[in-house]
């Protein structure tokens, strides 16, 4: 049931046609790209991925074709959390039907849960399935709610199945009350930071992150890995700058300006579902500037 | 201007007498500890060391006595913040004259001006002297007042004394953004690690640290700053997290926590003035045990 999460994983963004609904072939191609692009793993459908903006159906069709066409190359994790707490269960014994190496859930959407519910709801969720765990931590997407170091504690007692946390408050406190707790009981336990934080993160034991620039520039995200992980400080801070420009970029309508950033890369995933707005022509023509500025348009891949 | 490097910077605790005056007989010893055991340069009064607490005029006796204690042996940085811009250039004025090496300030209390006034706000306090300015950003406690990269910008373009920004924010995103536009403009510019979360500030950037821990313990306070100016980050976790634990110990205990971990290391400095709540006894012995059972302060001084 182990499975091992390090280096730059990806989460992949849901690709639709004009008419909004469910682009599966490219889908196909986005995910085999990012797998020969050097993936660690794969994950879907993270909130960059429109998790919440597909139907229960329409995910259970996606999550078959991501572990069908990954085909146990990398490992494939599954996002569950869905608004109502019975569809995320539904989706985790789904996932665990189909074959996916592991599942991963934030905390509950809209209330503003106890610390004991949200025990309750990990402890549920990491029951009800034979995989492993992963738990999803952004406080600031969330009101405030999310995990402490104790709350950490308490469900890797309670569930040996709970290997890992994408941690996204980009907090050096919230970070290391988390890991330091993680990393002392569970010593394989992966911290994964939410987005290409790794300069920050890497020397306090995170373990990799999930991209949000790896269908743009993923020759970029695993050079700053790979200089994190050697301590090769200065270049590191050099490229997480650059990172982090990017990221300034998308995170502008995320994932709109993400999918409008792929159309300049020559692999145009179509449209962002409503409520979220879809990249403009305007848009994408500002996004190939930034991108022709850095640099990106010339080192990094162009097409699928 | 620029030449001025804080290094690390010890922030000192302000101790009354039970009649709630500031205690300068105390006061005397606890500088002269900071002096003895790693200080580089001394920041006073900081929140750690209420000055939220201290008059005006308490305000300009304290520095104008650490001046004169101090002698010339390390830097002296006055903190200026008031709501008031006039209040606070006054007192950034007065801190000149009494010879303190540079000044710092926070965006206003109580205040949520506009942005363009915030950076109004900065401007006057820093033309005010012609020592360097930095500011301090520590929104966990100022929340409503956030301060933006192009505020920054704006400082650096109107003020040549701006040296650079205090971060208590924690936040990586908000470091990255920016000390990587600021060093665009002006290459010079400092980000300083306002608390002792300094692996991640450093690997970001940061190359000077604020530490209120000092009081406590300071030789690990000078070991994670000593192997983070080596960039050597990876070395430095251990460390890390063990001034994370400390940090934790003392944030539960609440207002009264440093005052009583520093009465737990053999150092009596009374208790905080109100309206901050004093430690109770209950709380001071649950405190005391807790820092017994960290190793790493076995080696620590004890007493002055």
């Amino acid at each position: 049931m182990s499975i091992s999460l390090k280096g730059v994983m990806q989460s992949t963004v849901t690709p639709l046609k004009a008419d909004f609904s469910p682009d599966l072939p490219t889908f196909e191609r986005l995910l085999d790209f990012h797998v020969r692009t050097g993936a660690t793993a794969i994950s879907w459908p993270h909130h960059k991925g429109e998790s919440l903006n597909l139907t229960i159906a329409e995910r259970k069709a996606f999550s078959e074709v991501a572990v069908k066409v990954v085909a146990g190359r990398v490992p494939v994790s599954i996002h569950v959390s869905a608004l109502a707490v019975e569809d995320s269960m539904e989706l985790a014994r789904h996932a665990q039907r189909i074959g996916a190496d592991a599942i991963i859930a934030i905390t509950p959407y809209f209330w503003a849960p106890t610390v004991d519910a949200i025990y309750d709801y990990f402890v549920r969720l990491g029951t009800a399935v034979d995989l492993p765990l992963i738990a999803y931590n952004s406080p600031s997407y969330l009101a405030g709610v999310e995990f402490t170091g104790e709350l950490t504690r308490r469900l890797i007692e309670r569930l040996p199945n709970f290997i890992a946390m994408k941690e996204a408050s980009f907090n050096s406190e919230k970070f290391l009350e988390i890991s330091r707790v993680a990393l002392a009981l569970r010593p394989n336990f992966s911290m994964i930071a939410g987005v290409e934080f790794l300069a920050p993160s890497v020397p306090l034991g995170c373990a990799g992150s999930y991209s949000s620039a790896g269908a743009i520039c993923p020759n970029l995200c695993t050079q700053l890995y790979a200089a994190c992980a050697a301590g090769e400080s200065a270049r590191a801070r050099e490229l997480q700058f650059k990172l982090a420009r990017l990221w300034n970029l998308f995170r502008d309508q995320y994932p709109s300006s993400l999918k409008g950033g792929m159309v300049v890369m020559g692999r145009p995933v179509g449209p962002t579902r409503p409520p979220l707005p879809t990249a403009s022509q305007e848009r994408q023509a500002y996004i190939a500037t930034q991108l022709g500025e850095l640099g990106i348009l010339e080192t990094e891949p162009h097409g699928w | 201007m620029q030449d001025f490097q804080p290094g690390l910077v010890h922030t000192p605790v302000t101790p009354f007498t039970p009649g709630l005056k500031i205690d300068f007989g105390l006061f005397e010893k606890v500088i002269e500890f900071h002096l003895h055991h790693g200080a580089q340069a001394l920041a006073l009064p900081m929140h750690t060391g209420e000055s939220v607490s201290l008059s005006d005029a308490e305000q300009r006796e304290l520095v104008t006595f650490a001046i004169k204690q101090v002698k010339g042996r390390v830097p002296v940085i006055a903190h200026v913040s008031d709501a008031g811009t006039g209040i606070a250039a006054g007192r950034a004025r007065h801190a000149q004259d009494a010879g303190v090496a540079a000044v710092v300030a926070t965006t206003p209390y109580y205040w949520t001006p506009p942005p363009a006034m915030v950076v109004e706000h900065f401007a006057q306090i820093g033309a005010a002297v012609s020592i360097p300015f930095f500011v301090f950003y520590t929104p966990g406690e100022l929340g409503a007042t956030k301060i933006e990269t192009d505020q920054v910008l704006k400082l650096i373009d109107r003020l040549s004394n701006f040296a650079g920004l205090v971060d208590a924010s924690l936040d990586w995103q908000f470091m990255i953004n920016i000390v990587s536009n600021a060093w665009r403009v002006c290459p010079d510019f400092q980000l300083v690690s306002g608390t002792e979360y300094m692996v991640s500030a450093g690997a970001v950037g940061a190359t000077s640290m604020f530490s209120s821990l000092s009081g406590v313990a300071p030789m690990l306070v000078r070991r994670l700053y000593d192997i983070c100016r080596t960039e050597k980050y990876f070395d430095a976790r251990q460390a890390q997290e063990d001034l994370a634990a400390l940090r934790q110990i003392v944030k539960r205990a609440g207002a009264g926590g440093l005052k009583g971990a520093m009465r737990a290391m053999g150092r009596e400095c009374g208790q905080p003035r109100p309206p901050l709540d004093a430690l109770s006894a209950g709380g001071y012995g649950k405190l005391a045990a807790e820092l017994g059972a960290l190793a790493v302060l076995r080696v620590e001084p004890r007493g002055w």
